[in-house]
């Protein structure tokens, strides 16, 4: 079994609106930091620096949450998720390798690798572990994908992963991709599924077989839209499988422990989240298609099939008003 | 008699630069004597060949060999070069349009001069005049507009979306400074300390057209007066711009939180019409050009 990296607490944000409070960060980091997770990723739902009208606010600021993290990772890293045209350097990279942060998630949309080449380049010459992240990753051919995932680590990335962030892929989808990537580079592949399609665990495990050896996962499925593969599942597959690298019992415990505490947050497939998988949409917007939906009066699979023509990709929540409004004049 | 063009030189020729030279090469304004590359096999160099008499392929070296036959500069490299070519020019008394992120010069959005303090034309023939950004010049109508008819102003946020495709390769690089450089212009039109900007790279196909979204959290506001500002202001920025209009009123998102949205159509000079981005801040250089050009004709000085 690969490394374990627990996304619940970042991509988990996204469910909650971004309202993670540092209380709970602590009770689930020090959950988190028994199981065996190789990585605890926190903050905001779109990375450091994220908080914004555009993605949404934070009701903590990144420094709050990652202190807390800190002070309850022991065996676990503590980790970020970070998009350059968001986050900066001096902003917040920086103050966050001085609160401890030992890995950090270069992020940027499939194609366009080449913004992410500064804030790598910094990165891998301080003492932290510096991975590319290439979201959307179903909006680019093999070849390209194998380009951008060569850049990254060309600016001095250790590992790249593929964000299937619109939960578009099915397993096969995802065997060719990481399979190409390992066999065009030589360097660590890291998977991170939604469940948009209800097959995040299949692509999981399909990933690791393929030679993935990061795996994301989120306890409950905690994650935008239809969320993320669920974390406590993988662990139970790879028992099923004879691996049993990992105690489930702790995965079961930080699964109630977020069942308990965000019972009105629980991601799950639906209608939407599936008309945005087929679309290719990223399903954080999903609460801004369902308000804006309202307020117009337009069809949310309307509007998702809308996105998905015109090619949205993450971070352009102030599109979709726009698009309704153009929906209402047609 | 024909009037006396301003003499001028072009360092840069990547996507900028290349549609700065093809727009001043057409403005009767304007004598285009040099454009400067770092390579002689620059295709943007390639181009101008017959059209520009001095096609320079050794950066400033070349440049400041010829400085006897310009008065003026406009910096389309990056924020890294600007510093360099600023302190050698400003040693042969030459202006400079800096239309990298920079931060060095005096930030200009031409239709707020003398409106915004702190934005003002030189007094002095040697100048630099920073662009600041695309998303800087796009929201500058609609943060001034805002901010002339808003009370208590506590936040303000300025997201871009730009086609990939019109995004060079010192774009990409400068994408921190990008983001500096336009929340320092933010804060000097709306004297908020909270500011943030944010750019976002789109790869659509069809490329789409440059769009930036103001967020803006107030105590009181005056929303007709908004939106009537900020429509006077867009129509004197179509002179020059004809491809920029507002496509989201401003309107009130949430209690004491006014939003609106700009969409940049480019001109289609030299570059397609999804490099909206590029026109803007083009067409802000050579309006800032003219105007500072004229205050200080040659002879003059």
């Amino acid at each position: 079994m690969s490394r374990l990296y627990d996304v619940t607490l970042r991509d988990g944000n996204h469910a909650l609106r971004h309202t993670l409070t540092p209380e709970f960060v602590a009770d689930y980091c020090a959950a988190a930091d028994k199981s065996g997770v190789w990585a605890v990723e926190v903050g905001h739902g779109n990375g450091l620096g994220a908080s914004s009208y555009l993605v949404g606010k934070s009701f903590e600021t990144d420094h709050n949450l990652l202190v807390s993290a800190r002070e309850n990772l022991k065996y676990s890293k503590l980790a970020v998720h970070s998009i350059p045209g968001f986050a900066t350097i001096e902003r917040d990279l920086a103050p966050a390798i001085e609160i401890g942060v030992d890995v950090f998630r270069v992020a940027t949309h499939v194609t366009e690798a080449t913004t992410a080449e500064k804030h790598i380049e910094f990165l891998a010459n301080k003492d932290v572990i510096v991975h590319g992240v290439l979201m959307m990753s179903h909006m680019i051919s093999i070849d390209g994908l194998i380009e951008q995932a060569r850049l990254m680590k060309s600016y001095g990335a250790s590992a790249v992963v593929l964000m299937d962030s619109a939960g578009h892929f099915i397993p096969m989808e995802v065997y060719e991709r990481v399979d190409a990537l390992r066999n065009s580079l030589e360097i660590e592949v890291g998977f991170h599924a939604h469940n948009n399609l209800g097959v995040a665990i299949s692509n999981a495990s399909t990933a690791n077989q393929a030679g993935a050896s990061i795996i994301d996962g989120a306890s409950m499925g905690l994650g935008a839209g239809a969320g993320n593969a669920q974390l406590e599942n993988i662990v139970a597959y790879a028992v099923k499988e004879g691996k049993p690298s990992f105690e489930i019992s702790e995965f079961l415990g930080m699964s109630q422990l977020v069942e308990k505490s965000f019972p009105d947050n629980l991601p799950r497939t639906n209608s939407s989240s599936i008309e945005s998988g087929l679309a290719g949409v990223f399903s954080g917007y999903a609460p801004q298609v369902k308000q804006i939906s309202q307020e117009f009066g337009v069809e949310v699979s309307v509007l998702w099939q809308e996105m998905g023509k015109r090619k949205l990709v993450a971070g352009q929540e102030s599109m979709i008003r726009e698009i309704a409004q153009d929906l209402m004049n047609l | 008699m024909p009037k006396k063009r301003i003499p001028v030189a072009i360092l840069g020729t990547g996507n900028i630069g290349t549609d700065l030279c093809a727009r001043l090469l057409r403005d009767s304004d304007f004598e285009v004597v040099a454009i400067v590359g770092r390579r002689i096999d620059s295709p943007g160099l390639k181009f101008f060949e017959g059209k520009v008499p001095n096609i320079i392929p050794n950066g400033l070296t070349g440049l400041n060999n010829i400085s006897d036959k310009f008065v003026g500069v406009f910096d389309a490299t990056s924020a890294f070069d600007h510093l360099e070519h600023w302190a050698a020019l400003k040693k042969r008394s030459k202006w400079m349009i800096d239309l990298t992120p920079s931060k060095i010069g005096v930030p200009i959005v031409p239709e707020l001069v003398g409106k915004v303090k702190a934005m003002e034309m030189s007094r002095d023939p040697i100048a630099n005049y920073s662009m600041v950004t695309c998303g800087g010049q796009s929201s500058a109508p609609l943060l001034y507009a805002m901010a002339s008819h808003a009370t208590g102003i506590s936040e303000v946020e300025v997201s871009s979306s730009i086609a990939s495709l019109s995004a060079g390769p010192a774009t990409r690089r400068n994408i921190d400074q990008y983001i500096e450089s336009t929340e320092n212009l933010v804060h000097l039109l709306t004297g908020c300390n909270a500011v943030k900007a944010i750019l976002v790279l789109n790869p659509s196909d069809p490329p789409v057209m440059m769009r930036s979204t103001v967020q803006m959290k107030v105590k009181t506001s005056n929303l007709a007066a908004i939106q009537k500002e900020a429509q006077a202001i867009v129509l004197r920025i179509n002179r020059y711009v004809p491809g920029y209009q507002i496509v989201v009123e401003p309107h009130l998102a949430n209690p004491g939180q006014i939003s609106a949205t700009v969409k940049v159509t480019g001109a289609g000079y030299f570059l397609p019409d999804y490099a909206g981005n590029l026109d803007i801040i083009n067409a802000a250089a050579v309006e800032t050009a003219r105007t500072h050009a004229l205050n200080f004709p040659p002879g003059l000085e």
